[in-house]
């Protein structure tokens, strides 16, 4: 019979007549403990020894035990000293005998405590008398402490309760298990043994050989923590972009795009934006160090400039502002994709437009803002528009119900807001799925005519737009976007992050 | 947005709802578009609207909003105003600041709450419409401090102020919160606020002043003279606005008489005498717009009757009587004078859904069929970044702006080089951080950026974006030519050429382009370790061992292989 190493060496060891414990196998055969107990097992399992198992109770010294142990217990090193100061006769001051037993600290308690307890002597007004009988060399609690330090007996249970009790012996039960060899097990030997070959690793050899018959694989701790594994992962935000992309490719809406740097004129003016809006000026905007943009479509931008200074209908008025075609044809980095929207309704991106449409960006847009955890200079805009005939209130408030319920955001409530650009317009409140906190998540509305008239746009528009990040946000429950977007970007927290399915 | 503090006491007596609870005030609020910010150390809540209904800038503006919306009051409210008594004469004023506009308001019996309330409008005003002042700026007088010329003997009781333009040195007076007197250049120095609004005169040849028979006593739109300051007590007030614009300044004004009318206030008009017309302001006049019955029903996507139409006008605080326009029901609406939002009838059909309730409104999905779908460049952004991750790098998403160190500086390039990052820069003007003043020409040092911050991290640590990149090109529209790049570094302890060679050829070969990689000189690579990308024979760019002195320059203590190139090269 061919057997592993461990379990050729158990049986030879083992006996029929006498069990012998694993701790006594592992004596006389120099296999590890552990081992031995699995070969006994595995061999229990083929019927060729017999596994008794038994509880015994351990007894083991604490470090403070050990210490006693060396030194002697506090209460027989006091009464040591006070016998030495003359206390069996007369009483002795306490505080003396203490310094001369050398005890500090904690310690004194102790001794004093126990000294009492065990009758060694009396303490009254900060004096103390010793007992001339006691024996010191004979306390029942030191010889108890070098028994279990020397592995042996200890006799009285109360004795060792009180040890426990002080925690100076540590109690553990340990399962001792014992193997006797069976008949079988005898048999098998006198038939004879021998170990099998054991590999660490599966090698071509071996299997075009065909000798893996005849080896026993090495065991490996299955359960040790391997080294890490390196692997790539798409970015979290982008990730997140791909999930909004998807769900508006389905719900049908096509994607657009366009430049970063553009004309104030597509960022602002299209969207009927006054020119000095608060929004336009120095400070929230990042203006190029470029030349003017000359290539604007005239007559749009003629369309665009009397809307600002007439309005547009019969009863249109236009805004009491300045408008200058110089300040229209400055370059900036787009503060919001809207410019994408106003390029593609006005013909300039793919042609004229016949309703339905339905489009998206999911793209940078870039504020001159301060640097803080929920704030950053560029961020991505989610903005989309549908475009057909009498559009409502309630179509729009459809859609966003339907977009936002895709991404586990649902009881939406509509806020009526103001924004220079849609007629009527809203901020999309929804509830955060964690906390259940009630937040802003996005804005809304019907483009204005001003708007949407001087582009060429006979029909109604609606329109939303929303940060990627407060979605993100709002999903993984981020408290600084800083860790996740940009150069200070923690490696450990893009390579570990749950991903949301 | 603009935020208003209101004392809830006075807002109760104003509304006439003394038994509201705090709570309940606040919901009402809500659903007029307020939203309650916090309290102030004093108990006055704080609100945060949108700032469209400007005339909401005070606590008698949102009394007012309450009482419409809870049924106390109905239609268009315009105060009644007396004839004219005072007159501000128009002469040569500064050519930048031409327009003024005024009223008398008697009888205000001016206490501390109500002081207050008109300072807060006043600041509002000059925040949001006055565009701090530039556009629009208020002087409130005490009247009984100032002594009008009597213009023409004939006419009675007529008494004139006059607006016009001083030398900077030209004149004295003393200003508010000073004991001295100054001219209004010495203001512009040595008073605070007169610091805070130099910028708006900086320019202008004659600086704005305002006269009365004593002498000078406002210098708009820095500051006003102390000699006819308003306290508790003063009773009649002089109101006066100048500005860039005859328009915003009659409406702050509309806004600011409607809030004295609330207070009991008694307006009294005053005649504007320009060289060449004269104007009796405050103009509180209303107008019409005409909206039809179809584009009510049809944006709110509701059926209602013409009844309720006109009442959901007049729950707004606006009139409206159904007409007929071209053979369609419609409603003329007449609005009054402090709606400045309002230039559109599209503007008239959100206030009768906001009376409806727009949470009233049952969602629907428009009944609308299109067909969707990703643009190309987008899709391909996507191929190369699952492919990058396929091939073991981190996916990163960096910023699109950096400095000039970082980009050229600590990559040991000089800009406007032949070299790929070399590129000429498109900078921001005024930015806000020194970390962010340019587009990135190159995304390498971004990457190389993200390794200088994770050296305490786990290596190897292989990174790679596909991302955004921008030069300078004069022969762009934007004068900016933007493109997308693809990036990639292998930090290890090993990292080789040959690594991020091995990575960029199987990158190449899934998207079938041909690459060959031709020895270059780069400044931020290690010569003779350094290759032109080149995608079906175009150069695309850079592959190479990163030099000592970079690395070294972002604390790296080990290897790093990358390579960038265009990511159009892989269409």
């Amino acid at each position: 019979m061919k057997l592993p190493d461990t379990q050729v060496a158990l049986l030879e060891a083992a006996s029929a007549t006498d069990s012998k414990t694993v701790a006594q196998l592992a004596d006389d055969t120099g296999e590890n403990p552990e081992a031995l107990a699995g070969a006994a097992f595995d061999l229990e399992e083929r019927g060729l020894v017999a596994v008794e198992e038994r509880t015994e109770e351990r007894l083991a010294l604490t470090d403070e035990g050990s210490r006693y142990r060396e030194a002697g217990l506090p209460e027989v090193r006091l009464y040591c000293a006070a016998v030495a100061a003359g206390a069996t006769d007369d009483p002795v001051n306490m505080g003396r005998v203490i310094g001369d037993a050398d005890l500090e600290g904690p310690t004194v308690d102790i001794a004093l405590t126990n000294f009492a307890q065990k009758g060694l002597g009396d303490i009254e007004d900060g004096a103390l008398s010793a007992d001339p009988d006691v024996d010191p060399e004979s306390d029942a609690h030191a010889a108890a402490l070098a028994a279990i330090a020397d592995g042996e007996e200890v006799s009285d249970d109360a004795v060792v309760d009180r040890l426990a009790e002080r925690g100076l012996v540590d109690r553990s039960e340990r399962v001792e298990r014992a193997v006797t060899l069976t008949d079988d097990g005898v048999t098998a030997l006198m038939e004879g043994v021998e170990p099998a070959e054991t590999v660490g690793q599966l090698t071509p050899d071996l299997l075009t050989s065909g000798e893996w018959k005849d080896v026993e694989f090495a065991e490996y701790n299955v359960e040790a923590d391997a080294d890490p594994a390196s692997g790539g992962r798409t970015h979290i935000l982008r990730q997140t972009a791909e999930s909004v992309k998807d769900t508006l490719v389905g719900m049908g809406f096509s994607e657009m795009e366009g430049p970063h740097a553009d004309a104030d004129f597509w960022i602002n003016d299209a969207l009927f934006m006054p020119q000095d809006h608060p929004a336009r000026t120095h400070w929230d905007r990042f203006t190029l160090d470029t030349e003017p943009m000359d290539d604007l479509p005239t007559e749009l931008v003629d369309r665009v400039e009397d809307a600002h200074r007439n309005g547009v209908g019969e009863n249109g008025e236009g805004y009491h502002s300045p408008w200058s075609e110089e300040f229209a044809r400055e370059v900036a980095l787009r503060g919001h994709t809207t410019s994408l929207s106003m390029r593609y309704l006005s013909g300039e991106a793919v042609g004229e437009l016949e309703p339905p449409q339905r489009w998206f960006s999911v793209e940078k847009v870039y504020r001159n803002d301060t640097l803080d955890p929920t704030h950053l200079l560029e961020f991505f805009q989610i903005e989309g528009w549908v475009m057909a005939e009498d559009l409502s209130v309630r179509d729009l408030m459809g859609t966003f119900e339907e977009f936002y319920s895709q991404f586990g955001i649902t009881d939406i409530e509509f806020k009526p807001h103001y924004n220079p650009y849609t007629e009527p317009s809203f901020e999309l409140f929804g509830t955060h799925p964690e906390t259940g906190e009630i937040v802003e998540i996005g804005n809304s509305g019907i483009f204005r005519e001003e708007v949407l008239r001087p582009l060429g746009v006979g029909c109604d528009v609606m329109a939303w737009g929303l940060a990627l990040e407060r979605l993100l946000m709002l999903m993984y429950g981020f408290e600084d976007i800083r860790d996740v977007h940009g150069t200070l970007c923690d490696l450990d927290l893009l390579r570990n992050v749950e991903v949301l399915a | 947005m603009p935020v208003v503090d209101v004392d809830p006491d006075e807002l109760r007596e104003l509304a006439g709802y003394e038994a509201k609870s705090d709570a309940e005030l606040r919901e009402d609020l809500f659903a007029l578009g307020l939203e309650f910010e916090g309290e102030t150390d004093d108990g006055a809540f704080q609100f945060e609207f949108a700032p469209d209904r400007l005339d909401r800038l005070s606590v008698e503006g949102i009394a007012r909003s309450l009482r419409y919306q809870y049924g106390d009051a109905r239609g268009v409210y315009v105060p009644s105003t007396n004839d004219a008594e005072w007159t501000v004469e128009v002469r040569d004023v500064p050519d930048e600041r031409p327009y003024v506009t005024a009223a008398v308001v008697r009888g205000v019996d001016m206490t501390e709450g109500k002081l207050e309330s008109l300072i807060q409008l006043q600041e509002k005003l000059h925040a949001t419409m006055g565009r701090k002042r530039a556009k629009g700026a208020i002087g409130v007088h005490d009247l009984a401090m100032l002594k009008g010329r009597s213009a023409d003997e004939e006419k009675d009781g007529s008494k004139v102020i006059s607006y016009t333009g001083i030398d900077p040195d030209g004149d004295r007076f003393v200003p508010l919160d000073a004991d001295a007197d100054m001219t209004p250049a010495e203001v512009l120095t040595d008073h605070p606020t007169g610091d805070t609004y130099a910028d708006l005169v900086a320019d202008y040849d004659s600086y704005p002043a305002i006269y009365d028979e004593i002498g000078l006593f406002s210098f708009p739109p820095v500051i006003n003279g102390k000699r006819t300051e308003v306290d508790e007590g003063s009773r009649d007030l002089l109101i006066e606005m100048t500005g860039t614009d005859q328009w915003t300044v009659d409406k702050m004004l509309t806004i600011v008489c409607y809030a004295l009318d609330a207070r009991g206030g008694r307006i009294e008009e005053v005649t504007v005498d320009y060289p060449d017309r004269e104007l009796v302001r405050p103009a509180l006049d209303t107008r019409t717009k005409t909206v039809t019955h179809d584009r009510i029903e049809t944006t709110l996507g509701i059926d209602v009757s013409g009844e309720d139409v006109v009442d959901l006008f007049e729950r707004s605080g606006l009139d409206a009587s159904e007409t007929d326009r071209d053979g369609e029901t419609a409603y003329e609406v007449t609005i009054p004078p402090y709606r400045v939002d309002v230039l559109h009838p599209m503007d008239l059909v959100d206030d009768v859904g906001r009376a409806y309730g727009f949470n009233e409104l049952e969602p629907r999905y428009p009944d609308v069929s299109t067909v969707g779908s990703r643009h190309d460049r987008s899709k391909l952004e996507r191929s190369v970044r699952n492919a990058l991750v396929g091939l073991g790098f981190e996916d990163l998403l960096n910023f699109h702006m950096i400095s000039e160190e970082e980009n050229y500086e600590r990559m040991c390039v000089t800009q406007d080089t032949d070299v790929l990052g070399g590129g000429a820069s498109v900078a921001v003007e005024g930015p806000y951080s020194e970390a962010y003043t340019m587009l990135r020409t190159w995304a390498l040092p971004s990457l190389t950026m993200v390794l200088e911050n994770n050296t305490h991290r786990r290596y190897p640590q292989d990174i790679a974006e596909v991302g955004f990149a921008a030069e300078r090109d004069p022969d762009a529209a934007s004068g900016v030519a933007e493109r997308r790049t693809v990036a990639a570094a292998l930090a290890r302890t090993d990292a080789s050429y040959e690594d991020a060679k091995a990575r960029l050829q199987r990158l190449a070969s899934a998207f079938g382009a041909d690459l060959s990689t031709p020895p270059t000189e780069h400044p931020s690579f290690i010569d003779g370790r350094a290759a032109e990308i080149r995608l079906d024979g175009e150069p695309a760019g850079i592959i190479g061992e990163l030099h000592p002195a970079v690395l070294v320059e972002h604390d790296l203590e080990l290897p790093v292989a990358a390579f960038e190139f265009d990511l159009a090269a892989l269409a």
